[in-house]
């Protein structure tokens, strides 16, 4: 990665939504941390899987993908790559997986440590890759996996059947993880769960939302960060409560004229796709040098797990972004877009995710249509480092901030 | 006709996919396309509809490139390359299953870049062995039945289910045997053999099951020759002619594969159930060891060593279609298991669009010299 010039870091107010969510993405590790070492069982858990089973089970779990994106945004993403395909993995196949694989056998890398585990949570809503890393894992470990199959819908809606085979499943994990660790289910806590749960995803989605605002009282980017509090701790009580801080920190950075995105914003875009972990500052530079603030992306959308009763819970979660056809995901999108004024959107095709990026140039082309908005894509990687070229991105940046000038001024 | 002239016709048919077709489609019969890897072709044949294998070519891409990226593999792309350059044109429909995240993406892309031919999901469950995953494959074949009823005009019929899976049954169970069979008459080819398999997807079973018995007792009364090398196959493709030139020019006898194309088709019948469409419910819950069906204990990975070992092969040359990552995740514990049992094994990886095989052919030749 070139060398870049590190300015001094503003110091984060303690009483901030960014100093609390960063508090509680690290105390997930280190509680996980403490309960590993007090002799308790913790588990791997994949981002999409329905996080309120091990949260009412009051399990520790903590989350490979978050770990993987953590390893590689530190730099250490490549030499972890490495040994996975010293072991036979292809370079071809999905960088986080390779990372992880690699983090089981040697356990340990300083870009982010976290427990071995004793069972594994695994669900396929976000890609059939998820099944594999899982599969080999369990093999490797030799410890049970938990695998919940919530398949690709080809369908708008989510069928009966498809509801009816989610919840199957749910009901036989939970049996399964009581079997496993002992736990028992409760439906006192799921309620108190899944409230939180609720609470956390209307503030995301608020706090989010609040790019409609012109200039949006915050930079895009920091919804890549915060992000990880929803994957992992979207049950829990601080994370409602810190997600309910964002909200309000955005909407009193709009009535004051503030943002969080340091730079005048002259354009402003959708992201598409799962960030560059590795060429993070890179990526961000290049547009915010630009003046092209990101103010949404489509995970403003994934979070907002909002359901009342179980059955709306199995629904929620065969609807995540990676499990919906074209058409939903391109709906979803187009409304990302025109509700916070998108003016570009700017495409990663991601070298890790088939699933992502193999249906994205016709979906992308018909965005690009109905918002009538440039559209221009780079490839990259969500964690290896060698699938990205700082000159290629610079390119297609600077031809989409042209073509957005051009736009501009002829309004 | 002679084994050679048997021989011949399959490799003209499994040459030439576009004649067959057009040549169903002259006699008045609808055609579906059958996307890899796994699709209820039972039921496609129970609606008097012939199944075609949709598995792609060894072609160059141009159109498809604009909604594939390159690194989706190249069978996708070939796919979507073949339905929009026409070469598909007269199938009714094309039933993609999801078992891939390419395939979920060849399903997206076909709608818009060949809308000419109706896309036909087939959703299967992944924990396909409760209950729970019986009743979602069920649904899965219902709303396909449904998809084909409107594509087609043909309307299904249980009965005439129960019939057809009689006739691929027997096919399954003509093929397992063809696989033994082959395996100790080293003289045929390992074109020709690939050419038996290939040639079963472009052709009504019945007529291949016949064609095949045909040729199994014209090869029992040749004299096998003996074998030099032997080896057990694993991909999900072995039918590039200039990877089975290599085979070939080698001596290298295949005596039993695991490629998706192949065998793994073959494994698993239609049985039990109170209905047929039951019976074909069974048969997709019930299939294991390929590796785009989840299984917590990869069995798939043992499967292989102890196949080598069983079919007394000196080697396992494993044909990776590069992208393919359930196979490419597969690979290293495959490798592990085969070291464990003293049992060689090399990967090669291939595409569509492979034109110099030199490399292949220099590992291919030194993997056997020390064989």
């Amino acid at each position: 990665m070139a060398e870049e010039v590190k300015k001094a870091r503003r110091p984060v107010d303690p009483n901030s939504a960014k100093y609390k969510l960063g508090q509680i993405a690290a105390k997930a590790y280190s509680d996980a941390q403490e309960a590993k070492a007090r002799g308790e069982m913790v588990g791997w858990c994949s981002s999409n899987f329905p996080v309120e089973i091990p949260e009412t089970l009051g399990l520790y779990v903590v989350y490979p993908e978050n770990q993987a994106a953590a390893i590689a945004a530190r730099g250490f993403g490549e030499q972890m790559c490495e040994i996975s395909e010293a072991d036979g993995y292809s370079n071809d196949i999905c960088a986080y997986a390779r990372i992880s694989l690699a983090y089981a056998k040697v356990k340990e890398c300083e870009g982010q440590d976290m427990p071995q585990p004793d069972f594994l949570l695994c669900c396929n809503n976000i890609c059939n890759c998820m099944i594999k890393w899982y599969e080999n894992l369990s093999r490797e470990l030799n410890i049970p996996l938990i695998m919940i199959d919530v398949p690709f819908n080809p369908d708008y809606e989510v069928s009966d059947a498809e509801t009816a085979y989610v919840k199957a499943q749910f009901l036989a994990a939970i049996k399964q993880l009581e079997e496993i660790t002992g736990h028992k289910w409760s439906e006192e806590k799921y309620k108190e769960v899944m409230e939180y749960s609720g609470r956390s995803s209307r503030a995301w989605l608020k706090a989010t939302a609040c790019a409609h605002y012109e200039p949006s009282p915050f930079n895009g980017f920091d919804l890549l960060n915060h992000m990880a509090v929803m994957v992992t701790a979207r049950g829990k009580k601080e994370a409602a409560e810190a997600m309910e801080l964002l909200y309000k920190e955005y909407e009193e950075n709009h009535a004051k004229g503030e943002s969080t995105f340091r730079a005048e914003e002259l354009h402003r875009i959708m992201f598409e796709g799962i960030a560059c972990w590795p060429w993070l500052r890179v990526t961000s530079t290049g547009l915010k040098s630009r003046g092209i603030n990101m103010v949404t992306t489509i995970y403003a959308d994934a979070f907002g797990f909002i359901y009342d009763d179980f059955d709306g819970m199995c629904k929620a979660y065969a609807q995540v972004p990676n499990a919906i056809n074209l058409e939903k995901a391109r709906d979803k999108r187009v409304k990302l877009c025109k509700d916070n004024g998108a003016q570009g959107l700017l495409v990663h095709t991601n070298r890790s995710c088939k699933l992502w990026s193999g249906f994205m140039y016709e979906m992308s082309r018909q965005i690009g249509e109905e918002c009538d908005i440039p559209v221009v894509s780079f490839d990259g990687d969500q964690a290896d480092p060698r699938n990205f070229s700082e000159a290629q991105y610079d390119t297609r940046v600077q031809g989409l901030t042209e073509i957005m000038e051009e736009r501009k001024a002829a309004k | 006709m002679s084994t050679v002239e048997l021989l011949n016709k399959f490799h003209e048919i499994a040459a030439n996919p576009k004649a067959q077709m057009d040549k169903y489609l002259a006699q008045g019969k609808k055609v579906v396309l059958v996307a890899p890897v796994y699709t209820p072709e039972e039921i496609v044949h129970s609606m008097n509809c012939v199944p075609m294998g949709a598995w792609g070519q060894d072609i160059q891409i141009n159109e498809a490139k604009k909604y594939f990226p390159a690194f989706i593999c190249s069978i996708m792309q070939s796919i979507l390359e073949l339905g929009i350059n026409g070469t598909y044109d007269g199938a009714s429909a094309i039933i993609i299953p999801s078992l891939c995240d390419s395939l979920k993406c060849l399903g997206e892309n076909w709608k818009y870049a060949v809308k000419n031919i109706p896309f036909i999901p087939m959703t299967y469950p992944q924990n396909r062995k409760p209950d729970f995953g019986h009743a979602y494959t069920k649904a899965g074949y219902e709303r396909v039945i449904a998809d084909l009823e409107k594509a087609t005009g043909n309307k299904f019929d249980d009965e005439k289910l129960a019939e057809s899976i009689k006739v691929y049954n027997e096919h399954n169970a003509v093929m397992r045997e063809f696989a033994d069979l082959v395996a100790n008459h080293p003289e045929v080819s390992a074109q020709a053999r690939s050419d038996i398999f290939k040639s079963a997807t472009f052709m009504e079973k019945a007529e291949h099951t016949a064609l095949v018995k045909e040729f199994m007792s014209s090869l029992k009364e040749d004299t096998p020759k003996k074998a030099s090398a032997k080896v057990l196959t694993s991909g999900i493709l072995v039918d590039s002619p200039a990877l089975l030139r290599i085979f070939d020019d080698l001596k290298i006898t295949i005596v039993a594969d695991d490629v998706a194309a192949e065998s793994r088709q073959y494994r698993t019948d239609a049985k039990g159930g109170d209905t047929a469409l039951d019976s074909l419910v069974n048969k997709f819950c019930e299939m294991d060891n390929c590796s785009v069906l989840y299984d917590v204990e990869k069995k798939r990975v043992d499967m292989i060593a102890d196949a080598a070992v069983e079919k007394n092969a000196d080697g396992v040359i494993i044909v990776l279609t590069k992208f393919c990552d359930p196979e490419e995740f597969d690979y290293p514990l495959i490798k592990k298991a085969c070291d464990a049992k003293g049992m060689p094994c090399i990967l090669v990886e291939v595409d569509r669009q492979m034109e110099n095989m030199e490399q292949a052919r220099t590992m291919i030749q030194t993997f056997v010299e020390m064989l």
